[in-house]
């Protein structure tokens, strides 16, 4: 990170923890929101960005965890400080059994992440007496531990908020570290990264898990949030958006999926109140990132700067 | 020439964060100005027809009432949910924070209707749920701000299994229900009446929305039966309606409709619905009242079809909220005084006269109707359910009283 | 028994039941491969593209479901199902031509870009298709003479339809292959699965066979939308649901074989009506979770080649 960056992300800093006293409260809600869902797509890109792995099942994670922590807490009464744990558990256990799938690569990969999901779209949807149907888990309390207690979304806010930031600086120590360096070099060539000695199917598979348990952190974020949850959150789309959030900030890097969820949750919210073509929208979002922004806004201005840099030196 | 186009794409980024992250909070209102009014129902995905027909029932009503409520103007804003409930939540959010509307209707979905009420638990902005029909809401898990004006789906479930075992003298039911939330009340609503009469279920068959193919539920309908009653929604009710025809079935039993022949599925039926039972529900196009004649005219009229249940259902929410508007002097700021306003009014709907029980749901007629073709004023020829026997003012919690009811807990599979 | 319901003369009720059952299996296996007969016709023309182009098309549901369109409005304005299937399987060889051409042509062979692109495609063709079409569910009219019930022997009764579609299935997949297997075209673009680079070294244009086999898994696509909308409706979505299936068919079957494509669509049918039928709860993970098993043990697929 530059001194630009740095700077940027001061800045970005600034501006989010002063940004209660001057938004009000639906674009609170939609900023956690941004937050909560560029976690999710943080977690895609764990995979998508250092690995070369394109999973389309994250919202499987996602789901169970929030599901698992909802239950405990509104039909156990269990507390907090069990139930939010138990659910990363349970994402992360699912994310284990998942994880079986990087046996395969490539466009085989891609299927059968599409299908594991779906199995899980499915129970969720049908298995109602213990997941609520369609209507799903009502009525998450606020988190609390012991006497501290969160009142509002405002809190919650800020609550989020560190997480995220946490959560971002582990990400960068751990893609940093030997075991990111070896991702990385997988995702280049895996045969070359076998070939000096590396077991690349052990490292992808934690690296599954891995980006599984920050999905399902998201997860556990989003149920305390939205106080509910339903089927829909481990639907195909759900991941879908979640790969293109990722791409469409810029894939492997760590701001990339934050924005990248701003712009696609701000466009559906700004573009669907007054545009019945949403989805059309949204598709051609999708088709323009492919075809000339593959590198995402990140990148793009990336390449602006290496624009500039060039016309200064000439 | 790249230069150019990446700055374009810059400033129109900009211009896209500043509008979604920095606009700033709405001004306060005053008393006086418009009544606004937040409709929540999905215009797109796989529920918009329903969707549109609450736009078209709802905007009519206003027209009739000139857009005015206890000497105010009245605004409405349509929010599209998707019927995806992360949606409808955001959305409601925005209707009560950006929008500041002072009462939200809506929404459709089944399950976007906890999602919504949770947004008015939040807020204390009152939701007036119009169609969304999951009995718990009314029951189970109720929430002061919030009342329903449409019905509970057990509410048509339960006259509909005593008609079964009184009028059709059926004793073998199999039951086809959709396997989601509003299918498992209205048909085991259903059952529960009809065992509780002495009859017997040959087979509860379920699936799920969308069910692609209907030949293996009808080749799983148990031969011993002596009827079918079906509980199917959305696609699969036309699906049931070929596959029971193509499959020869017509001529070996006899099938009812307790929620199956929508005025919106008609027309992909054809003359074979002649003469079936269609459903039982709250509303009939083809109900006999002044009302009715006059609201299905007025909505004929304006659109080339007759009303749905959806329709009507929107087109009465209008009605209910503005008699309770008035009655209070359009002061709407005072949201208890509304919400009782809302509790005690007594409506003449198109569907017939209504009321709220002591849990905030409607006690209303349901209707059992066949399906006929009559002749419209405006539309000529044309299906539509004719009502042949009314079950006057249905409790949700039918014969039972609600303690009895609220004690045996939620109909589950 | 209780409730009434006439045993046929001559049998116990034990029999009787028996003969149920019998019935039951019998009818869910028709049910089950005339699902199976539908698959096949979408999958086959997703398998070929990937086969040769390895292209993944997520699209190919919204295909069928506009090709299904196009089809309906033919038939309600020529009142000709056959003209309908060849109206709905030439708009989308064009729309899918420009869609190749334009959009697919420039990813590359990045399956993640041309996931992402064409389900941003299949985004659109919908949300135009809801525009124009509108949100109900509405059904390709077939002619007189396919509908209504068709009394088989042993007092069973099918729909007459389903028989036409199955027997036209089978005639497309016999066409398919001799076409795959016995002809020079069919030589080529095997040989081009295998490999590509040999192919276009021997100076056959690889271009223009690329647009061939597009064109006719467009075709295909279309196509099935228009006789799958006759027994299945259209209907904003139902392009994803089919979508699903379809993939399962081609992931089972192995990707880029038609033998696969045929096997696959038989096994997810008949998986689909047994297992509504004996285990209705469960009737998704009946079809995911044996796909997910059989992908853990053979990724490519029954029939799959390695890539």
């Amino acid at each position: 990170m530059g001194r630009v960056g740095i700077g940027l992300a001061l800045a970005a800093f600034a501006v989010a923890l002063t940004l209660p006293q001057f938004a009000g409260p639906f674009w609170m809600g939609l900023v956690t929101q941004m937050l909560i869902f560029g976690l999710l797509a943080l977690s895609v890109d764990l995979l998508l960005g250092q690995t070369g792995l394109f999973s389309l099942c994250h919202a499987s994670f996602f789901a169970v965890a929030a599901y698992t922590t909802a239950i405990l807490q509104v039909r156990y009464a269990v507390p907090t400080l069990l139930a939010a744990p138990a659910g990363l558990v349970a994402g992360t256990l699912l994310a284990l059994g998942f994880g079986l799938a990087v046996r395969t690569r490539g466009v085989y990969f891609i299927l059968i992440t599409i299908a594991l999901g779906y199995i899980v779209w499915g129970v969720l949807h049908r298995w109602s007496s213990f997941t609520g149907g369609d209507n799903g888990v009502t009525n998450v309390p606020f988190p609390a531990v012991g006497e501290l207690r969160i009142g509002s979304h405002t809190e919650y806010y800020y609550f989020v908020l560190a997480v995220v930031i946490a959560c971002a600086l582990v990400y960068r120590v751990l893609i940093a570290s030997p075991f990111g360096l070896s991702l990385r070099g997988i995702k280049a060539s895996e045969t070359r990264t076998r070939s000096l000695g590396y077991r690349t199917g052990l490292h992808l598979y934690a690296a599954f898990v891995l980006s599984g348990l920050l999905a399902s952190l998201a997860g556990v974020l989003y149920v305390y949030y939205n106080r509910f949850v339903n089927p829909v959150s481990a639907s195909f789309p759900i991941s879908v958006e979640a790969t293109l959030m990722a791409i469409i900030g810029g894939s492997g890097t760590i701001a990339g999926p934050f924005i990248g969820s701003g712009i696609i949750l701000g466009l559906r919210n700004w573009v669907s109140s007054f545009f019945e073509l949403y989805a059309t929208v949204m598709g051609v979002v999708f088709i323009a990132t492919v075809l000339w922004a593959p590198d995402g806004i990140v990148g793009l201005v990336n390449r602006l700067r290496a624009a500039r840099a060039r016309r200064k030196a000439l | 020439m790249t230069r150019d186009r990446i700055r374009r794409s810059l400033r129109g980024l900009a211009a896209l964060l500043a509008a979604v992250g920095l606009a700033a909070p709405g001004a306060a209102y005053a008393q006086g100005g418009p009544i606004k009014i937040g409709l929540l129902v999905p215009l797109t995905g796989p529920l918009a027809t329903p969707g549109r027909d609450m736009v078209d029932g709802f905007n009519l009503f206003w027209e009739q009432a000139r857009h005015t409520a206890g000497g105010r103007k009245v605004e409405i804003v349509v929010a599209d949910t998707t019927c995806n409930p992360d949606q409808a939540i955001t959305q409601a959010r925005r209707m009560v924070h950006q929008e500041k509307v002072h009462f939200m209707v809506g929404p459709l979905c089944g399950h976007e209707g906890p999602a919504v009420a949770q947004v008015s638990k939040e807020t204390g902005v009152p939701l007036l749920m119009d169609t969304a029909g999951a009995d718990t809401v009314t029951k189970w898990d109720r929430t002061p701000t919030v009342v329903r004006t449409a019905v509970s789906a057990s509410q048509i479930g339960h006259p509909w299994g005593e008609y079964m075992y009184k009028e059709l003298g059926l004793r073998n039911v199999t039951f086809i229900g959709q396997d989601y939330t509003w299918g498992h009340e209205v048909t085991l609503g259903a059952v529960k009446t009809f065992t509780a009469l002495g009859g017997k279920v040959a087979k509860i068959i379920w699936n799920p929305i969308g069910t692609k193919d209907y030949g293996p539920t009808i080749a799983a309908i148990p031969a011993e039966s002596d009827g079918v009653s079906a509980v199917v929604v959305g696609v699969d009710r036309v699906r049931l309606f070929e596959a029971w025809f193509n499959f020869g079935m017509d001529k070996k039993k006899k099938i009812y409709g307790g929620y199956w022949m929508h005025q919106d599925a008609l027309p992909q039926m054809d003359e074979r619905a002649i003469g079936l039972i269609g459903n039982s529900l709250h509303y009939a196009a083809g109900l006999d009242t002044p009302e009715n004649k006059a609201f299905t005219e007025a909505f004929a009229t304006k659109h080339k079809r007759l009303p749905s249940w959806f329709a009507e259902s929107a087109y009465t929410t209008g009605l209910w909220s503005k008699t309770a508007v008035d009655s209070i002097q359009g002061k709407i700021e005072d949201r208890a005084a509304f919400l009782n306003a809302m509790r005690t009014a007594q409506i003449k709907a198109p569907r017939g006269p209504l009321r709220m029980d002591g849990y905030d749901n409607p006690v209303q007629n349901v209707y059992i109707s066949k399906i006929q073709k009559i002749k419209h004023p405006v539309l000529g020829e044309v299906m539509t359910n004719v009502p042949i026997k009314t079950y006057p003012a249905v409790s949700q919690f039918w014969t039972w009283t609600p303690e009895e009811f609220l004690k045996q807990g939620p109909y589950k599979r | 028994m209780p409730g009434g319901g006439a045993l046929p003369p001559g049998t116990s009720f034990p029999q009787h039941l028996a003969l149920t059952m019998m019935t039951g299996a019998i009818l869910q296996a028709i049910n089950g491969v005339s699902l199976a007969a539908l698959l096949f016709l979408l999958a086959s023309g997703f398998t070929l593209t990937f086969g040769l182009m390895r292209v993944v098309n997520m699209a190919h549901g919204a295909y069928y479901l506009l090709g299904g369109y196009v089809g309906l409005s033919t038939v309600r304005a020529t009142g000709s199902f056959a003209l309908a299937i060849a109206a709905g399987g030439a708009a989308i060889v064009l729309l899918g031509y420009l869609v190749d051409r334009f959009l697919i042509r420039r990813t590359g062979e990045n399956h993640l870009a041309q996931v992402l692109l064409t389900v941003g495609v299949a985004f659109v063709i919908g949300d135009i298709a809801l525009k124009i079409w509108g949100g109900d569910s509405l059904k390709v009219h077939v002619p007189e003479l396919l509908r209504g019930p068709m009394e088989l022997p042993g007092g069973l009764v099918y729909p007459a339809y389903r028989f036409v579609l199955i027997f036209f299935s089978i005639v497309v997949g016999v066409l398919l292959w001799v076409l795959y297997r016995k002809t020079q075209i069919g030589a080529v673009v095997r040989a081009g699965v295998d490999d590509r680079e040999q192919v276009s070294a021997t100076g056959i244009n690889v271009d223009r066979l690329f647009v061939i086999v597009s064109a006719l898994a467009s075709f295909l696509a279309g196509m099935s939308g228009v006789v799958g909308g006759a027994f299945l409706m259209l209907y904003p979505g139902a392009e994803w649901e089919i979508l699903v299936y379809a993939l399962v068919v081609v992931i089972v079957g192995g990707l880029g074989s038609l033998e696969g494509a045929m096997i696959g669509a038989l096994i997810v049918g008949l998986l689909d009506a047994y297992g509504r039928w004996l285990l209705p709860e469960f009737s998704y993970f009946v079809l995911f979770a044996p796909m997910a098993l059989l992908l853990l043990v053979r990724p490519r697929g029954l029939f799959g080649k390695d890539i």
